[in-house]
């Protein structure tokens, strides 16, 4: 923790210094001495809105075979140098992003660099059939372990082409289908890797307990050395504006997964990530359903005992947002009753301003997140790289959190009125099905 | 939608004995050592050069808590931390599932779940609507041998909302009314666990291992029809038996002095008082005695994948060899580089991840090896898991695997001294279980020191799977024709409650 970090949660900063290298890669350092670790993180601004059709879920397989070894770091090593030193990573894509992160006690710093830049430099070449095939593998069954076989998983895959038109970047899931998997070859992977993989395409944080200038000088020469091919084109003029929706009436589906209860889920296109209207749909959700006083769970848990379980979330992403409602049924509960009910609900949002203990409600729950959140030094590294690839701003914390602040209840009623159409949303839901066969 | 390439971010030293879903996990094999081989000679000096050799990591003791006691009773344990205006506090009782009566599975959960629901002068709804006022974070919850309630508040808050804190200990309302809605979520989530494929396997390993009538047999959230069971009076009666003062332990870490803390504390609870009775003593399960099946399986229809878990007794918490036993799950499946995540993920693409966690319980419990297979490959992956299992357990660890095992056990308890909820979570663990303050830098020192003839016995006594339990959870038409190449006895079938439907 910083000195200027601490004390009143009113001054909210994660101290940085920011240089670009000649090859066009953002480099964020934040010294924190507080313990003896340090994180790198490096966000490559590529994820599963730039896959071709045909090959979805190619970010993700892709991120995987970052893993997979060099000329310098063998299959094995980068996984087994890391955690030797006491070292752990992991790596995550999204729509949006790539994300890679070395977490490490400081005296690994010099090694975490060193494997990525690495396989910044070499990893695409050296992409063969045997690791593409392994990778593949573990892929179908992260898509059978989080997806076909766990409840309600289906949803990941249905809900974005519901809500998004053909041929918007965010109409497929990010894990992909089973059949474009399957067809990913190695030219594909090469390819992705020359076009997106480049290091004026990417950011790298450095966070902890480490001394800039040397670290810097080893960054110039790991990195720096490494060759651009320039930035590539980016796809974000098919984003849809961010106050009209491309859906054109109420969406419905109904599919059916092994699941004990049906589950109702209303979904909007809603504003992007950190423009207007994104915080405020965000504290709209916390007054639907944080916590047992919020208005759904008061009305259809607590009061009229028709869900089980309710939840209300602004899922910020940098093309448009998705605002999704759900709810699960209770036994015997018609879901087009749950639907009505969760319809009701929305209703009132567009009818009258959100009450001032309900806002500060929403703020002050927000607000203890956030401070929390900033406790972890993996957490602040990931911040400073979402700032910086999103806005080109590492130092954004502080307007972040005033963007909750400073909301209005008039701006919430407005951005409701907006975004929470009656007659412009998706509506899927998910029944049970009946299964024989399962426990004779 | 967010993917990671592994499926949990972090491992938790601590884990209730019940819970598999806690434990640690990471291997070594001896690739992770080996210099790499020589690029191709550059035509130019290589840019990155040879590999950086890291020193050696300056060691993380966890500073121990200052430890003192109410004037009603209350074991203190405090751990001061000033950086971020946090504090996170986390009151435990001793009694958890483990004392749970025959036929009332679930009554310790239930009755940590009703604290909230009302108390003091609030009702379910309004207390929930102060605490969001504030903020507060507040959590209760009961696990294999203990119940606790947490809260996580901004310094600038901590007055109020420790009143609220204190009503929930100390004066819950326990009405009916709310029983009997809580009862009925609870109920409805006990059936959606049922089509849960790795809780389903938990459910049903725990009353194989141990037996139903062993404290730990049963699931520590019941079973649907203990849920239908379970009154306002049995609530009352379990809160008033083992919620009480004398054996309450309260950690708190964070942006509070121990002035400031004892003022709170007098004033949120200084009027809970114990009963004149004695209080019960916690309850210490034995070891679990068998025999146990070949092998258990549950169906599963249509499944695309199986889960696949080699269960053993564990050992407890107080044990001398418990730090060591983290080094040696670690080198096994306690971490990504693990024997059998490397083998089963990295060599064979047999699944997302396979792992190895053992209980911290205050009776034996259990070590659980662990993975979510393709269904096609059940036969193939369950081979490999055991042939790893017994090649470490006859081998032992390498030297590789012990150094790497004590930089990654320095590294996970880094990782837990980094948030004040963190440190409460984890110390209100150990003060329930019985473990002495100083307890974490005691255990990282032992873990730092430990030699190899204690490392191998461990691993060949945990880690053998002659004998152990195997569980099975997928389509039982593909599953037992794929498991005959073992020569195993048929398999016990269990339902999705654990309920025997076809004897061995």
């Amino acid at each position: 923790m910083t000195a200027q970090r601490a004390r009143a949660a009113d001054e909210l900063t994660i101290p940085f210094s920011k240089a670009t290298l000649p090859n066009g890669l953002v480099v964020v350092f934040s010294e924190d001495h507080t313990v003896p670790q340090v994180v790198v993180n490096i966000a490559y601004d590529v994820g599963s809105r730039m896959e071709r059709v045909g090959r979805t879920g190619f970010a993700h397989l892709f991120e995987h075979l970052m893993f997979m070894g060099t000329e310098r770091a063998p299959r094995g090593t980068f996984d087994g140098w890391m955690e030797a030193a006491g070292g752990h990573n992991n790596a995550t894509t999204r729509e949006d992003l790539t994300d890679y992160f070395d977490i490490a006690p400081s005296t690994a710093l010099p090694l975490l660099l060193w494997l990525e830049a690495d396989r910044m430099r070499d990893l695409g070449r050296l992409i063969d059939a045997a690791k593409l095939d392994l990778q593949r593998e573990v892929v179908l069954n992260e898509r059978r372990q989080s997806i076909e076989n766990r409840p309600y998983g289906v949803e990941e895959l249905v809900l974005p082409e519901l809500l998004w038109p053909p041929g918007h970047p965010y109409h497929h899931p990010v894990i992909g289908s089973p059949a474009d998997l399957k067809a990913a070859a190695v030219p594909d992977v090469k390819e992705f890797f020359e076009k997106w993989y480049d290091p004026s395409n990417a950011s790298l944080v450095v966070a902890g307990d480490f001394d800039v200038r040397e670290t810097r000088a080893r960054i110039e020469q790991w990195f720096g050395s490494i060759p651009t091919r320039g930035t590539p084109g980016r796809l974000t003029e098919t984003a849809p504006p961010d106050e009209r929706t491309t859906l054109t009436g109420v969406v419905r589906r109904t599919v059916s997964d092994q699941v004990e209860l049906p589950k109702v889920t209303l979904a909007w296109q809603s504003p992007r990530h950190l423009a207007p209207g994104d915080a405020e749909m965000d504290l709209l959700a916390s007054v639907l359903s944080s916590g047992k006083s919020s208005r759904l769970y008061r009305d259809l848990v607590y009061e009229k005992k028709i869900a089980q379980s309710v939840e209300a979330m602004q899922e910020s992403q940098v093309l448009g947002s998705a605002f999704v409602v759900t709810a699960l049924a209770r036994p015997g509960v018609d879901p087009a009753k749950l639907e009505r009910a969760l319809f009701d609900e929305v209703a009132k949002l567009r009818a009258e301003e959100v009450t001032p203990e309900e806002l500060d409600r929403a703020k002050n729950v927000y607000e203890m997140e956030f401070v929390e959140r900033l406790q972890a030094l993996p957490e602040r590294a990931v911040l400073l790289n979402t700032y910086q690839t999103e806005l080109g701003d590492p130092g954004y914390v502080q307007r972040d959190l005033d963007r909750y602040r400073h909301a209005k209840a008039r701006d919430l009623f407005d951005y409701a009125n907006k975004v929470l159409s009656a007659d412009k949303v998706v509506v899927l839901t998910i029944a049970p099905q009946p299964h024989p066969e399962a426990t004779k | 939608m967010m993917l990671a390439r592994r499926a949990s971010l972090r491992r938790m030293v601590v884990c209730a004995a019940a819970v598999l879903s806690c434990g640690g996990s990471r291997t070594s094999s001896s690739v992770s050592v080996q210099a790499a081989p020589a690029p191709a000679p550059p035509a130019v000096a290589d840019p990155l050069g040879p590999r950086p050799q890291s020193a050696a990591s300056r060691p993380f003791l966890p500073p121990a808590p200052v430890v003192f006691t109410t004037a009603n009773g209350i074991t203190v344990w405090l751990l001061e931390r000033h950086a971020v205006p946090l504090v996170a506090c986390n009151v435990a009782v001793p009694f958890g599932a483990s004392s749970d009566p025959k036929g009332k599975a679930g009554l310790a959960h239930v009755t940590a779940k009703m604290l909230d629901e009302g108390a003091g002068r609030r009702g379910a709804i309004d207390l929930a609507r102060e605490l969001d006022d504030l903020g507060a974070r507040l959590q209760t919850e009961a696990n294999a041998d203990s119940s606790f309630v947490s809260i996580a508040i901004l310094k600038r808050n901590l007055d109020r909302a420790f009143t609220l804190f204190g009503d929930v200990v100390a004066r819950p309302r326990l009405d009916p009314v709310e029983l009997k809605r809580v009862r009925d979520l609870w109920h409805n989530a006990l059936l959606q666990r049922e089509k849960d494929p790795d809780a389903t396997a938990r459910v049903v390993f725990r009353v194989a291992l141990f037996g139903a009538d062993h404290p730990y047999g049963h699931p520590w959230d019941g079973t649907p029809a203990s849920a239908k069971a379970i009154g306002i009076d049995e609530v009352r009666a379990f809160y008033a038996a083992h919620w009480r003062p004398d054996v309450a332990k309260l950690v708190c870490a964070g942006d509070v002095t121990r002035d400031e803390l004892t003022a709170l504390l007098t004033a949120a609870l200084g009027t809970w008082k114990a009963p004149a009775t004695a209080p019960p003593a916690p309850v210490v399960p034995a070891a679990p005695q068998g025999p146990w099946p070949k092998w258990v399986l549950v169906d599963r229809a249509d499944a695309p994948q199986a889960v696949i878990a080699v269960i053993k007794p564990g050992i407890e918490a107080s044990n001398a060899d418990l730090p060591a036993l983290w080094l040696v799950n670690d080198a096994i499946g306690g971490s990504f580089t693990s024997r059998l995540n490397q083998d089963l993920r990295e060599e064979h693409g047999y699944t997302y991840g396979a792992r190895s966690r053992f209980s911290v319980s205050r009776g034996p419990g259990q070590v659980a090896l662990w993975a979510n297979v393709a269904t096609d490959k059940t036969g193939d992956a369950l081979a490999a898991m055991l042939a790893d299992l017994r090649k470490f357990a006859a081998e032992g660890m390498t030297d590789d695997e012990i150094e790497r095992a004590r930089a990654q056990a320095r590294e996970e308890l880094v990782g837990v001294y980094e948030s004040v909820d963190g440190i409460a979570g984890h110390l209100a663990a150990d003060a329930s279980l019985g473990l002495e303050p100083d307890y974490e830098a005691k255990a990282a020192l032992t873990r730092q020191q430990a030699q190899r003839p204690q490392l191998d016995l461990l691993a060949s006594r945990f880690y053998t799977p002659d004998p152990s339990l195997v569980v099975v959870v997928g389509p039982r038409s593909r599953i037992e024709a794929m498991v005959d190449k073992f020569g195993w006895p048929p398999p016990e079938i269990r339902d999705a409650v654990g309920a025997v439907v076809r004897a061995r």
